[in-house]
């Protein structure tokens, strides 16, 4: 693969993990809710999408149906988390996507089980150079990231956003200011489902093929690292983590070719995954970006009205 | 006499073996100042739990404005116009003082998922009202100044005026205080009571918890006694004073 290749390809990474990471921006970010499952709704917008097109169904219909079965399981997920604390939470939702993992490994008739089966790419347009290809797909990925980003800030930039991050500060103090607890995380986490269905989808039919394996828990973990480092509750953030963690694995996958070590080197990449969490957690707790604030037209407004008479000591 | 706005009716709650309330029967009419007081460990602040739905009670009754409120959750109550301010104040640390007050205004537009996205006209103008609203209130506890700064770095005296403001952004009909004026320096305890009065006048209804007496007394309607989980006495205040069962809450036998 030649240079050109390589970061075209590495842009259509970044572009659909960019789609993951404001998914779990809006859940963990904005919401707190701890969604250590991300990859349970990546892998059933991959399967969704891998089935329906192998049935013939046309591409955006597969995307579409992917994430809205995606977000049917975002709904169930969101049914203990109106019980459990946010640590149990955390562990069921693991748990839920290995379970789905495993019986997605086991059962053959659901994508080939353990082999895989492979996917037909979105818009396939014969004779052309794997370059335009990939082009179409940048194209294709970033078109839904654009999406998903509006839907983004659009959210957390109204009363809706103000009530997403109440829940997140004290969830008791936003149930007693008439907040339905239930019903906002139930909708937080179908969307932030159907943007990782999405995702999902957009991910094997650009690599053709899709198997149990591409789903292991770590992809989950590396999505929590592209929140954290780009800073929650920031929708730049998320982008710019996505970012950075995708050069930063690729930087480490071409560092293991040159480097002579001791050990197995392909697992230097999660040594150094591990490493950089907790570098994040411990000098950079709130991320690269900090919280964004809420912005909407009542509060503009205020703004403009204070800055001019700022030196008076009067706000209005 | 003014309508029946809170009625409550030998409502208990128990805590395993401890019978926190044990018996409570009140009756608010609307507007004024109704006071709730009684020592330490009475009560007070489970019975305005159990008012809240955060807490189910073992027996008895709660009704507002005739509407049994028992079995509701906490959110259906405060969109009937319940509201209360907790003691120890429970802002949203990391958003600032105006999004604190904005999160707390009933029957908002924007407050739901396709509103939020795709038709923002429709709640835009309201929340600009809303904001107006915020500022007026927020002038009223001192706290216009501090309109951008997170809730999270004001002062203890200032968290608490804004869990009231925040009270009051609801635009409720029966506000629960729970102490008030505590924590705050005694003038603007005095002033925020005297614009609670102001309030009560326009049809507002406040029941509030509050150990300074003298504060409670001077502008108070009516005063409920709790001992032991139980009212033991009511009357207005000029009167309860004479009570015996009021020195005897606070004094024992």
């Amino acid at each position: 693969m030649d240079l050109s290749m390589y970061l075209l390809d590495l842009i259509v990474f970044i572009g659909i993990f960019s789609i993951m990471s404001l998914s779990l921006n809006l859940e963990y970010g904005f919401t707190g809710l701890p969604n250590f499952g991300k990859v349970v709704f990546f892998l059933i917008g991959a399967y969704s999408y891998a089935l329906l097109s192998q049935a013939g169904v046309p591409f955006y219909i597969c995307l579409i149906v992917g994430a809205i079965i995606a977000a049917v399981f975002g709904f169930l997920i969101s049914l203990p988390a109106l019980r459990l604390r946010i640590d149990y939470l955390a562990i069921v939702i693991l748990t839920a996507g290995e379970i789905i993992r495993l019986i997605v490994k086991t059962e053959d008739w659901i994508g080939g089980g353990d082999w895989g089966t492979s996917v037909a790419p979105a818009i396939a347009i014969s004779g052309t150079s794997p370059q335009v290809n990939i082009l179409i797909n940048i194209g294709l990925v970033y078109a839904c990231l654009f999406i998903c980003f509006v839907i983004s800030r659009l959210l957390t930039n109204s009363p809706y956003g103000r009530t997403m991050r109440a829940i997140r500060e004290d969830e008791v103090a936003a149930e007693a200011l008439g907040k339905d607890r239930a019903k906002y995380k139930a909708q937080i986490l179908m969307l932030g489902s159907a943007m990782a269905g999405l995702a999902g989808g957009l991910y094997v039919q650009y690599l053709h093929y899709v198997l149990p394996g591409m789903f292991m828990p770590i992809v989950t973990f590396t999505v929590w690292i592209m929140v954290l480092l780009g800073g929650p509750a920031n929708c730049w953030g998320a982008l710019l983590g996505a970012c950075l963690v995708q050069i930063f694995d690729r930087g480490a996958n071409l560092a293991k070719d040159l480097l002579t070590l001791p050990t197995d080197a392909s697992n230097l990449q999660y040594i150094l995954f591990g490493v950089l969490i907790l570098l994040i957690l411990i000098y950079r707790p709130q991320g690269l970006l900090k919280e964004s604030a809420i912005k909407t037209r009542a509060i503009n407004r205020i703004r403009k009205l204070k800055e001019p008479e700022n030196n008076k000591g009067d706000y209005k | 006499m003014a309508e029946t706005i809170l009625k409550i009716e030998n409502v208990c709650k128990h805590f395993g073996g401890v019978y926190a309330v044990d018996g409570v029967n009140m009756n608010i009419h609307e507007g004024g100042i109704w006071g709730l007081v009684g020592p330490n460990g009475s009560g007070k602040s489970t019975l305005f739990n159990t008012i809240l739905g955060l807490h189910q009670p073992n027996s008895g009754d709660i009704y507002f404005k005739g509407q049994r409120t028992n079995k509701l959750s906490p959110h259906q109550i405060y969109d009937l116009g319940l509201v209360n301010a907790f003691q120890v104040p429970r802002l949203f640390p990391s958003m600032t003082v105006l999004d604190n007050m904005l999160v707390a205004a009933r029957g908002q537009q924007g407050d739901g998922f396709f509103n939020s996205v795709f038709f923002r006209e429709k709640w835009q103008k309201q929340e600009e009202e809303l904001a107006d609203e915020a500022l007026d209130i927020l002038e009223l506890i001192e706290l216009r100044k501090h309109i951008s700064s997170l809730s999270g770095e004001l002062s203890g005296g200032q968290r608490k005026l804004l869990e009231i403001g925040r009270g009051l952004m609801a635009k409720p009909k029966l506000l629960l205080l729970d102490e008030p004026a505590a924590g705050i320096n005694p003038i603007l305890g005095k002033r925020i009571f005297q614009k609670l009065q102001d309030l009560s006048h326009s049809g507002l209804t406040f029941l509030i918890v509050e150990h300074r007496l003298e504060i409670l007394f001077e502008f108070a309607s009516w005063i409920y006694v709790m001992d032991k989980g139980k009212t033991v006495a009511e009357g207005n205040p000029k009167d309860i004073v004479q009570e015996p069962a009021f020195y005897q809450a606070y004094l024992g036998k």
